[in-house]
């Protein structure tokens, strides 16, 4: 696999390029690698010596060449090397190449034979399998009678070699590198995943405070505090809290432990995310659709998400009232809903002007929603830009916003005003999801019917054609019946 | 945030008693996310075997690396990495 090339399909092409391979295999340490062809070709010159007598191709020097053929014929070899993919001419070439081969095994010290050569004679011949094995010596011998040309011929040889192994060596490193960068990367990113962990889960950190049970494991110090899933993907879970079964927070960093996407990533950037997600106690959360983003990303979120599209839309900043930054957009259910969740410590601290300069970097999305579409219906989700892991603290003031929007929310109560409203839009929500999941139930039903018909009439088709097949064959025999005594008659006769 | 920090500091908000151990969601196969580099390096790995092409074989090799790198957890079977390696 690691050389499919050189099987080529030119018998001729293969042999001369194991003699040059074998002429240059004491000098030059780059055949090295190619040598191991020669076992490989060497049982096909076997195959072919069996059907062809070695000695009768020594006969014919009879016949005489133009004497500066021989001139030509040493510099032969050199010219299938500077072109290592079998060609279509190189039939020619490798069949004048053959030449020398066969000569020293004629005579192995006297080259002079050569001028008695008649190159047409011998092309389409297959060459002797001696030839390679006395041809160190034989090789030897030729390079000493002119001195001139094996510089040249090892020159061309060592420039074939690095050529047909440049794929090898970039791809070889490029693994190398590849492997080096695996190990790299994944420690890069446990320590950032650690780095964040160390900062907010460990003692006295605002996890600790708020969560009595930190990590995936049963309890216990020890236990685990990351759950790693992937090179990429980070996971911290915490419960026992009030108002809320659970939080998880996923971490996605980027991939740095793949060479490739991270060369891609050079191209597209992205970033490291942390995601939270809190589950709510059902009865804790009240009727809240609210979704906070930049602005454009607010505006495919109102789009996309499948309860924001339903049941909010975005919420113009209010006259005569603090609001949040200029590059935020709000969406929610109801206006009274978005002044509600957007309090002012929140626009001191986080999301107000010149707070949100400061702290608001990392900011990507928050989601609330009572309508999430899953396993666990109330959900928030929070969506940071995780800071590298020297500068952990600057997420403080976005993680804090967690614990205080679980308070914020367990505690709210919508007004009787609004909530009657919001009510009337999701039992709307629930009828049409009810409808919908009957729909389905009755296309499913009618599936099952149409299947049903289909595999009786099937059945059926299979019956009549039995009988069919019963009938002809019945008719067959009566015919038969018909024909034998004819037969028999004339066998009779 | 340390107005409400304080404040929820004095009445703590931890009730050990609502601890709810991780239960790992189960994942569908079909729900896994794809594996592109090991569908590009099965496309290489043909290619290189019927047109005995060498660099289609390294670049195989390659991406069969890329695969290996990003294999979850879940999936981490030794079975199927071998498989892989082959």
């Amino acid at each position: 696999m690691a050389n499919p090339s050189f099987s080529s399909p030119s018998f001729f092409y293969l042999f001369s390029l194991l003699f040059l391979l074998l002429i240059h295999f004491s000098r030059s340490a780059l055949v090295h690698a190619e040598s191991h062809f020669e076992g490989f070709e060497a049982e096909d010159d076997e195959f072919d010596d069996q059907s062809i007598d070695p000695t009768s191709l020594r006969s014919p020097p009879l016949t005489q060449s133009e004497p500066h053929t021989t001139k030509l014929t040493p510099s032969d070899p050199k010219t299938p090397d500077s072109d290592p993919n079998p060609s279509s001419n190189s039939d020619s070439q490798s069949s004048d190449s053959d030449l020398p081969k066969t000569s020293p095994t004629t005579t192995t010290t006297t080259t002079t034979t050569f001028d008695f050569w008649d190159e047409d004679e011998f092309e389409g011949l297959p060459d002797e399998q001696p030839a390679p094995e006395i041809n160190n010596t034989a090789g030897d011998s030729k390079s000493a009678d002119n001195s001139s040309d094996p510089v040249v011929s090892a020159k061309a040889e060592n420039v074939k070699g690095s050529r047909s192994f440049t794929i090898e060596i970039v791809c070889g490193s490029f693994l190398i590198m590849f492997a080096i960068n695996y190990f790299t990367g994944k420690r890069e990113n446990e320590n950032l995943a650690l780095a964040w962990a160390a900062q907010f889960a460990t003692k006295n950190s605002i996890f600790e405070k708020n969560f009595s049970l930190l990590g995936i494991g049963e309890g216990g110090d020890d236990a685990p505090l990351l759950l790693k899933e992937g090179q990429t993907v980070f996971k911290f879970y915490a419960s026992g809290r009030r108002y809320c079964q659970g939080l998880l927070a996923t971490m996605e960093l980027k991939s740095r432990h793949d060479l490739i996407s991270r060369m891609y990533n050079l191209i597209v950037p992205t970033r490291d995310e942390i995601s939270f997600e809190v589950y709510m106690n059902d009865e804790a959360m009240d009727h809240v659709v609210f979704a906070m983003a930049k602005k454009k990303a607010a505006k495919a979120m109102q789009k996309d998400v499948r309860d924001l599209q339903r049941f909010a839309n975005l919420v113009s900043p209010p006259t005569g009232r603090k609001w949040v930054a200029e590059e935020l957009a709000v969406i929610s259910e109801s206006k009274e809903v978005a002044s509600d969740l957007i309090t002012e410590t929140v626009l001191e601290q986080v999301f107000g002007d010149k707070a949100f300069d400061k702290f608001g970097k990392g900011f990507i999305s928050m989601h609330f929603s009572d309508q999430h579409p899953g396993i666990h219906k109330k959900v928030l989700l929070f969506k940071f830009v995780l800071p590298s892991a020297k500068n952990m603290a600057d997420m403080t003031r976005l993680v804090a916003l967690v614990p205080y929007y679980i308070d914020l929310i367990g505690r709210y109560k919508l007004s009787s005003q609004a909530r009657s409203k919001t009510e009337a839009a999701r039992q709307k929500a629930a009828q049409e999801a009810q409808k919908e999941l009957q729909n389905a139930r009755q296309e499913a039903l009618q599936r099952k019917k149409a299947e049903r018909r289909k595999m009786i009439e099937e059945a059926e088709a299979k019956l009549s054609a039995e009988a069919i097949r019963k009938k002809e064959a019945k008719d067959r025999a009566r015919q038969m019946k018909k024909a034998m005594p004819r037969v028999k008659v004339s066998r009779g006769a | 945030m340390s107005s409400h920090g304080n404040a929820s500091s004095a009445n703590d908000p931890r009730q050990p008693s609502a601890a709810k151990p991780y239960v790992a969601p189960v994942v569908a196969p079909q729900d896994m996310p794809i594996d592109y580099a090991g569908f590009i390096a099965v496309v290489f790995g043909i290619g290189g075997v019927m047109f005995r092409y060498k660099l289609s074989s390294w670049l195989a090799l390659i991406f069969c690396a890329q695969s290996l790198a990003n294999m979850r957890n879940m999936e981490n079977d030794l079975k199927q990495v071998m498989m892989a390696m082959m």
